[in-house]
């Protein structure tokens, strides 16, 4: 029997796993996997985004080989090792893409912000916590955290770049409350901390967080530079 | 019907543009309609975006001019627009498409060197419209479905750029978002 301490799980979204995969991370996410009390898990949206569908193309090939092979090491894992079907998740995943993607509205059309992979994610999620199991989403792109944690925000940022007023429905906002974010800079936070980076030098954090950032990562310099402080 | 409107307006400033050699007002057009393909998201708002970059890239590249097989181009694409225009007005939607894929196809016809760089001017246009797109508040997979291209090309580009360090997209502080990392590894 399993404590509620090593009954917790990492969702990872395709954004977090590509900035890891095209900055050759990998030793250092198999390091993360090796002290986590949990597993780190992936929707079939996802695999597909990170693994089926770079693996046909050359330029991404190696990283996407690298990806299979932490799903072949059980690094990353399915959400049937939790006991959750793809069923399940397709049916939560279905109800959320449908209030996401009806909840702005532009010149009397509604605006749809997010896709399958990423709200696949917050559709596990959910199941996970009405099942009880501590669980954060790794997400690196914008869009589905702002959703998540500042829905008003979103508003805010589509209103100002699409010129244009947008419509809430913000009766749809608590729906995406509940989830908790971390992204690829946050782990390998922890990652650092936990003296798992091989590489010894003293700027080698601000090395990684800045290359996670160009490889994708949501993160602002200035949100770099306090990570940095707390060291 | 006012997608409709909106595109003829764009493609009769385009052809005038590319007359007149005139890279930024083909940028601006493009800057135009990339609004209009983050709201609807459909096809072809997103293909004319992408086209009207690839064009103001294109003209703004003088040394182009210079290789053989140039003028040819330029008058296979006013052409192209042309009947891309008389399909906006009989509102045939088939007809407008194909006219587009012709601009793209165009390429094919072209040989050496320049259809090398109009190819990959194409290819960056639509990794860089993608990236407009989720700078507008799109999220990454979906911009990239919309785009055809993958999540990946799509991150590389848009980490070189400023959008992460819009103030907006700070939606919780440092200290807490590591604090729940911490947790969940404790």
């Amino acid at each position: 029997m399993k404590t509620d301490n090593e009954n917790k799980v990492i969702i990872f979204d395709a954004s977090t796993l590509i900035s890891f995969a095209m900055n050759g991370l990998f030793e250092e996410f198999k390091n993360l996997k090796k002290i986590f009390k949990g597993k780190f898990i992936i929707t079939k949206d996802v695999k597909r985004e990170i693994i089926d569908k770079p693996i046909t193309i050359k330029r991404f090939k190696l990283e996407a080989l690298k990806l299979k092979q932490l799903v072949d090491e059980k690094i990353l894992e399915m959400p049937d090792s939790l006991g959750v079907t793809d069923k399940e998740i397709s049916d939560k995943c279905n109800e959320i893409l449908s209030i996401a993607n009806n909840t702005f509205s532009g010149r009397g059309e509604n605006i749809k912000i997010v896709s399958v992979g990423e709200i696949s994610c917050l559709g596990l999620s959910k199941i996970l916590n009405e099942k009880g199991v501590r669980n954060v989403v790794a997400v690196d792109e914008r869009t589905t955290r702002m959703l998540g944690e500042k829905p008003e925000s979103l508003e805010k940022l589509l209103r100002k770049k699409l010129h244009t007023k947008i419509i809430s429905k913000k009766e749809n906002f608590k729906f995406f409350r509940g989830f908790n974010f971390v992204r690829s800079s946050e782990l390998i936070y922890i990652a650092y901390k936990k003296k798992l980076i091989e590489l010894k030098n003293g700027m080698v954090l601000d090395a990684l967080l800045w290359a996670l950032k160009y490889k994708g990562c949501a993160i602002s310099g200035d949100e770099i530079e306090e990570i940095k402080k707390l060291k | 019907m006012k997608e409709i409107e909106n595109i003829l307006g764009i493609f009769e400033a385009t052809k005038l543009a590319i007359k007149d050699g005139d890279s930024i007002k083909l940028k601006e057009l493009s800057d135009k309609t990339i609004h209009d393909a983050s709201i609807s998201q459909d096809s072809n708002s997103v293909a004319v975006a992408v086209v009207i970059y690839s064009l103001s890239k294109i003209v703004e590249r003088k040394r182009y001019q210079k290789y053989p097989g140039w003028e040819k181009f330029k008058k296979t694409i006013i052409t192209a627009i042309d009947n891309s225009i008389v399909a906006l007005k009989k509102n045939d939607d088939e007809m407008f498409k194909k006219k587009l894929e012709l601009i793209r196809n165009s390429i094919s016809k072209l040989s050496g060197k320049l259809k090398k760089y109009i190819q990959e001017v194409f290819r960056r246009a639509s990794i860089n419209k993608a990236s407009r797109i989720y700078e507008h508040g799109i999220s990454m997979e979906k911009t990239a479905k919309l785009l055809g291209i993958t999540m990946w090309e799509l991150a590389n580009y848009a980490g070189q750029t400023g959008i992460s360090d819009v103030p907006l997209g700070k939606t919780l502080d440092v200290k807490s978002r590591i604090k729940l990392a911490e947790e969940i590894f404790s």
